[in-house]
């Protein structure tokens, strides 16, 4: 705790001041005390950890910009994906029922895709928490679980849009789904003008993963999400940036 | 054991994030029905709240935080506990002073260890031998 990089220092002087050798953190200790005492009692073994960890290190919203594609160049594709998207996911090599057989415990398999249209905007959230289609999208940014983003999207939606850097014409309706345990939804953006002709494999470069959550629109060009302050880890997961990009 | 200088230092720090602590009489014999519906208003609602603009960031996560998620999940998945019944009011109905001050996987894993003592996994005390144990260990690299 004593090396929380965040902007809240208030709390520093009752922590020694940080020995040379970087401090392990109360919550790491806590992190590994759990872990082997799971697997001292047999609650789970080493290899159902390291089963899970190989899934979630390699989910990422690539498979959502597969599906975005896919939606855009086949009508009919769009029109599975929005009658039932868990089924539709199949086709672009997701099953939501990894890693388990069953699902992940808490991805309750229960996917809306959110049409959006020139008139109509989405934009998800999950007010109660951080819920969101990890199979698709891969985990959340950690702002999307920030109580800030939680309390004020759904109460001043154009307004923290802009912070974003989306300026939405008032014509367009903004609509903003609160997900919950019970029901993950993505956004599925316009196709945008001067992307005409391009394959799947174009237009899945331009969906990024802020156009999925809704914060952001598809642009031909734009292939990465605004740039913005990276909170670094301290010890990281290794080869975190390969598997998610 | 911590000195009485520690333990001073810790109630003054944990009194600041209770606004209880801060009136004489701790020991109320009624409290106004408005007052009772502000404590119960689950801290992890956050819907509708007043507040005003951050600035967003991307946060790298910490190796701790990816092994707390799976964690939590492989505990489900072996039924240990269920994401609906433990784990998500076990994340979240921690009051609010530990839900607003805890990052959000050391809610995850806060809630993890006390649920395994809860239901008798493991008993409180193997819990902080083992946490001793795992200080002591990276104390010693």
């Amino acid at each position: 705790m004593s090396h929380s990089h965040d902007h809240d220092h208030e709390h520093d002087h009752e922590h020694p001041a940080a020995p040379m050798v970087e401090e392990i953190t109360d919550f790491e200790v806590l992190e590994i005390a759990v872990r082997e005492l799971a697997i001292e009692k047999g609650l789970f073994t080493a290899e159902d950890h390291r089963k899970f960890t190989e899934w979630a290190e390699q989910i990422g919203p690539a498979a959502g910009s597969r599906l975005v594609a896919k939606a855009w160049t086949d009508p009919a594709y769009k029109a599975r994906v929005l009658n039932d998207a868990v089924e539709a996911c199949k086709e672009i090599g997701i099953d939501w029922t990894e890693p388990t057989g069953s699902g992940t415990p808490s991805d309750y398999m229960n996917l809306r895709v959110l049409e959006d249209t020139p008139t109509l905007h989405h934009v998800i959230v999950c007010t109660l928490c951080s819920c969101y289609p990890r199979p698709l999208l891969g985990h959340s940014p950690y702002w999307y679980r920030s109580p800030n983003y939680r309390r004020r999207l759904i109460r001043w939606p154009r307004q923290v849009l802009a912070e974003f850097g989306l300026l939405m014409s008032p014509e367009v309706e903004i609509r903003v789904e609160d997900s919950n345990q019970k029901c993950r939804f993505m956004v599925l953006p316009a196709r945008p003008g001067g992307t005409e002709g391009w394959s799947e494999e174009q237009l899945a470069e331009i969906v990024t993963r802020d156009t999925m959550i809704g914060v952001a629109l598809p642009r031909a060009g734009r292939t990465a999400d605004d740039t913005r302050p990276v909170h670094k880890a301290r010890r990281p997961v290794p080869h975190e940036t390969e598997a998610r990009p | 054991m911590p000195t009485r200088d520690e333990l001073s230092k810790y109630y003054s720090t944990s009194a600041q994030f209770s606004p209880v602590h801060h009136q004489q009489n701790d020991w109320p014999y009624e409290i106004a029905n408005g007052e009772f519906t502000a404590y119960m208003v689950p801290p992890h609602d956050v819907g509708g709240q007043a507040d005003s603009p951050v600035r967003y960031e991307e946060k790298e996560e910490e190796l701790w935080e990816l092994n707390t998620y799976v964690t939590c999940e492989v505990l489900g998945w072996r039924g240990i506990w269920n994401s609906e019944e433990r784990r998500r009011r076990g994340n979240n109905d921690l009051g609010a002073s530990l839900y607003y001050g805890f990052p959000y996987y050391g809610r995850w894993i806060w809630s993890a260890a006390r649920m395994l003592v809860d239901k008798n996994h493991v008993t409180l005390t193997e819990l902080l031998e083992k946490v001793a144990e795992v200080k002591a260990r990276n104390e010693q690299r």
